[in-house]
């Protein structure tokens, strides 16, 4: 199907008239995506549970949209959704780069093509999928929901054409302008962040549904939705409930801004379009990139001079600059400091909290030890050519734990602080400080141990955090390792619990610098059990972090 | 020409002993590599089936073979980052598994396949790998500017590695290899994919280092490359040793080293094909 397609207007074969560009578009596009669900049962299956997933949802909020028919905020509230929507189709591209590839620009450089009839057909193709489909339904349903009498109707319908096709060519214009960012190093680092987003988004969007849940939430959206519409396509939205209420200027208008806005994208996206397919590829640019501005001077800079001399100082400081850097471990800091700070901040807010949900602080960070190897990926061959002696793979290890502890200590302070402060009891505060530096000693002490036996290859691109193969590994090295540490921070529970039976509450106090010194001296053990190991099976670790 | 194709068993190859018998007799010193019975496999696949080679220290010592040959393997196995299944390694007398703090010391390994840390600038790249390896830090700052300065690399120092090109990585590579002034250098492939700006470089600054006495042993398949900076030999193809001397003797009869080369490994004769008599310009 696609040779055909693609053989069709060839040269060999100048005297027929070559179809048009738009249908091989569409049809390239089709087989695009039937090759790509022969290609394995389980791509299909996980298409066509989109796909159902996808309708059933779109028929949901048709539904309930329908239902909300007559609702005094409804006007609002379809302004809103069609602004989420937009807001939605825009950002999509930037994280699924690779998303569609029949629309990627750059594939399409070497063939004769004309930019007014590309777009064209470039647009109609886009219209083809699930997240069409999806937007089409629920553009639907926000018409329907606010479309009252025949005038409203028709104006309905120009809007509903006018939403879904400036939600389309947003996507493909922003495609196009940032598909320089997107094929370079910084848009794949960007990518890799992009889960991270995502959860913290949907966190945002849980909260936000949860207040609009309420009786009277939906006078909330009333300020933002004044305000949305008159920004396209929101504008279109709001041209129907004004056709209902038999005010056409303000209608007409709204429509004119959304049909202005589409022709606007329409002419940004040709022009992008032009100018990416005339000029030379990125990677001809970067040779004669200027050097960037990352100067160090001779020595080491600023709060680096503070780190201790020798491999302690150096490995810390590698470490540091990683943790910023590498957009993998960036991520798992950001997600350990995150959620370690959501789980009581939430609970919190959800008036449901107590004082021991400052122990995610501690748990998360203290995690950040394990697989320590694997955060190094084949580069840990560095690491392994300068470790000789167990000695060595000590101060390897302490370094690492070093930098963890440097900004986990801080950190699970400010928590359990801030804990008490929103939740309390500042009575049980001390308790629990001192149980949480316990928990994440022993949490350094396993990670140090599971990275030394347990070692398993984090993929640096994509989101995927295991290497094909390695699930199993890496989840005995997490689960296992957590399990450890609970036990390791059992003897400190069982002072604690025994305080309390015994009634020795003025003694409580003695558990953070009990906690404290416990945390310290486990951490220490894990260490020095763990670096024997390490010295001894440095090609089998190299091997383990190497694949993918 | 030397060397006999057949061999009589995974161990022992007829011209080991005369090969050791060449390579000692250096003023006494140990010979660079000693290797006795190294074998490794991948499932099924034996990559390397029973190497014995012996390599002179103070020599400029190509690895020569076709893809797939077991070169990457071998040096992974005689740097020690890669355990094998069966034989030992000597480096400089050293055991290079039982004695690990004498032979990581004296060697410096550019390996082909594994990363660098390439989150680091070109110069944080190399403070950090001096540093690791228990220089003061001054000193390897000051070596640090001036390999950057030799490799041409002063210009893109600040430069994050993984906006490197290839040659530039390559450099970078072999400028941490060399950071720690080790007496013997493997490096793996340090030619491939590098543009002849770059290879001269890297040439000059090699030819430099092995003059004042120190070993190279690079890995290579490119055969008029080894033919100009080695010599000393050793050929490699399916895992085994196929021959290795100085390099006239290797070469032997055959007008260059390419020809010897190709028989050797049994690919002469092999002709580029009579069936692709449609192939070339002209008639469609």
């Amino acid at each position: 199907m696609t040779d055909e397609a693609l053989a069709a207007p060839s040269p060999t074969a100048p005297s027929t008239r070559a179809p048009s560009l738009t249908g091989v578009f569409v049809r390239l596009k089709l087989s695009l995506l039937r090759n790509g669900l022969r290609q394995s049962p389980g791509r299909a299956v996980a298409y066509v549970a989109s796909l159902v997933v996808g309708l059933l949802a779109a028929a949901g909020v048709v539904l309930g949209l329908t239902a909300l028919r007559g609702n005094a905020h409804a006007g609002a509230l379809a302004v809103l959704l069609t602004g989420l929507l937009t807001l939605g189709w825009a950002v999509m591209p930037l994280f699924f780069p690779s998303g569609d590839e029949t629309l990627d620009p750059t594939r399409l450089v070497m063939l004769p093509l004309r930019p007014r009839p590309l777009i064209v057909s470039l647009l109609v193709a886009s219209l083809v999928g699930v997240g069409p489909v999806f937007t089409l339904a629920l553009v639907t349903g926000t018409v329907i929901m606010l479309a009252q009498g025949a005038a409203a109707a028709a104006v309905g319908v120009v809007a509903l054409v006018l939403v879904v096709l400036v939600c389309v060519t947003l996507a493909r214009a922003v495609a196009t302008a940032s598909v320089r960012l997107l094929t370079s190093r910084r848009g794949r680092d960007l990518a890799v962040l992009s889960g991270l987003f995502i959860a913290l988004g949907s966190q945002g969007v849980n909260i936000a549904a949860q207040k609009l849940g309420r009786p009277d939430g939906l006078t909330v959206l009333e300020p933002l939705g004044a305000v949305l519409r008159w920004v396209p396509p929101a504008s279109a939205m709001a041209a129907v409930d004004d056709a209902g209420r038999g005010s056409y200027g303000s209608a007409a208008v709204g429509l004119a801004l959304t049909a202005l806005a589409l022709a606007l994208l329409l002419w940004w996206w040709q022009r992008t379009l032009t100018a990416l397919m005339t000029s030379p590829d990125s990677s001809t640019l970067q040779a004669v990139e200027k050097d960037s501005a990352r100067r160090s001077g001779g020595g080491e800079r600023g709060l680096a001079r503070l780190l201790p001399d020798g491999r302690t100082g150096t490995v810390m400081l590698r470490t540091l600059r990683y943790a910023w850097r590498d957009p993998k471990s960036k991520m798992g800091w950001a997600t350990a400091l995150g959620v370690g700070l959501l789980v009581p901040v939430v609970s919190s807010l959800q008036g449901r909290g107590s004082i021991y949900t400052a122990f995610s602080a501690s748990a998360l960070l203290g995690m950040q030890m394990y697989n320590q190897f694997g955060q190094d990926t084949s580069a840990f061959w560095m690491v392994a050519s300068t470790i000789a002696t167990p000695r060595d793979a000590y101060e390897e290890l302490r370094a690492r734990a070093m930098t963890l502890a440097l900004v986990a200590v801080p950190y699970v302070t400010l928590v359990v602080i801030g804990t008490a402060a929103l939740i309390g009891p500042w009575s049980d505060f001390l308790e629990v400080y001192g149980l949480s530096l316990a928990l994440l000693g022993a949490l350094l002490a396993t990670g140090a141990l599971s990275s030394a036996l347990f070692p398993y290859s984090i993929p640096s691109e994509g989101n995927k955090n295991i290497a094909p193969g390695q699930g199993a590994i890496a989840w005995f090295s997490l689960f296992g390792g957590l399990l450890v540490g609970a036990v390791l921070s059992a003897p400190m529970l069982g002072l604690t619990i025994w305080l309390h039976v015994a009634g020795l509450h003025g003694l409580l106090w003695v558990l953070l610098p009990v906690g404290a010194a416990y945390g310290t001296g486990v951490a220490e053990l894990g260490l020095r059990v763990a670096a024997p190991r390490v010295a001894a099976r440095l090609p089998e670790i190299l091997v383990a972090v190497s694949k993918g | 020409m030397d060397s006999e194709p057949e061999q009589s068993g995974p161990v022992g190859r007829g011209d080991g002993a005369e090969g050791a018998a060449d390579a000692s007799p250096d003023g006494g010193r140990p010979p660079a590599v000693r290797i006795q019975g190294l074998w490794k496999k991948f499932g099924e696949q034996t990559a390397v089936s029973g190497i014995d080679l012996t390599l002179p220290a103070g020599r400029f010592i190509g690895l020569v073979g076709p893809n797939g040959a077991g070169k990457t393997t071998t040096l992974s196995m005689v740097t020690g980052l890669l355990r094998p299944d069966a034989g030992q390694v000597e480096i400089g007398g050293h055991d290079v598994w039982r004695d690990p703090v004498a032979v990581k010391s004296r060697i410096g390994v550019l390996p082909e396949g594994l990363r660098l840390f390439e989150r680091l600038s070109g110069r944080e790249l190399l403070g950090y790998t001096g540093r690791l390896r228990g220089l003061p830090g001054d000193e390897v700052d000051k070596r640090a500017g001036q390999l950057l300065e030799v490799l041409d690399l002063s210009g893109a120092q600040h430069k994050l590695v993984v906006d490197y090109s290839t040659g530039m990585r390559k450099k970078i590579g072999l400028a941490a290899a060399l950071l720690h002034n080790p007496e013997i250098l493997f490096l793996d492939e340090p030619f491939e994919g590098v543009d002849p700006v770059s290879a001269q470089t890297i040439r000059g600054v090699l030819e430099r280092y092995t003059a004042s006495g120190a070993t190279v042993i690079f890995s290579s398949h490119v055969m008029e490359l080894v033919e100009s900076l080695c010599d000393w030999v050793a050929v490699i193809a399916a895992g085994k040793i196929r021959a290795d001397g100085p390099l006239e003797r290797v070469r032997g009869e055959a007008p260059s080293l390419h020809e010897a080369f190709l028989g050797l490994v049994g690919a002469s004769g092999r002709g580029a094909g009579q069936n692709l008599d449609w192939l070339g310009g002209g008639a469609r």
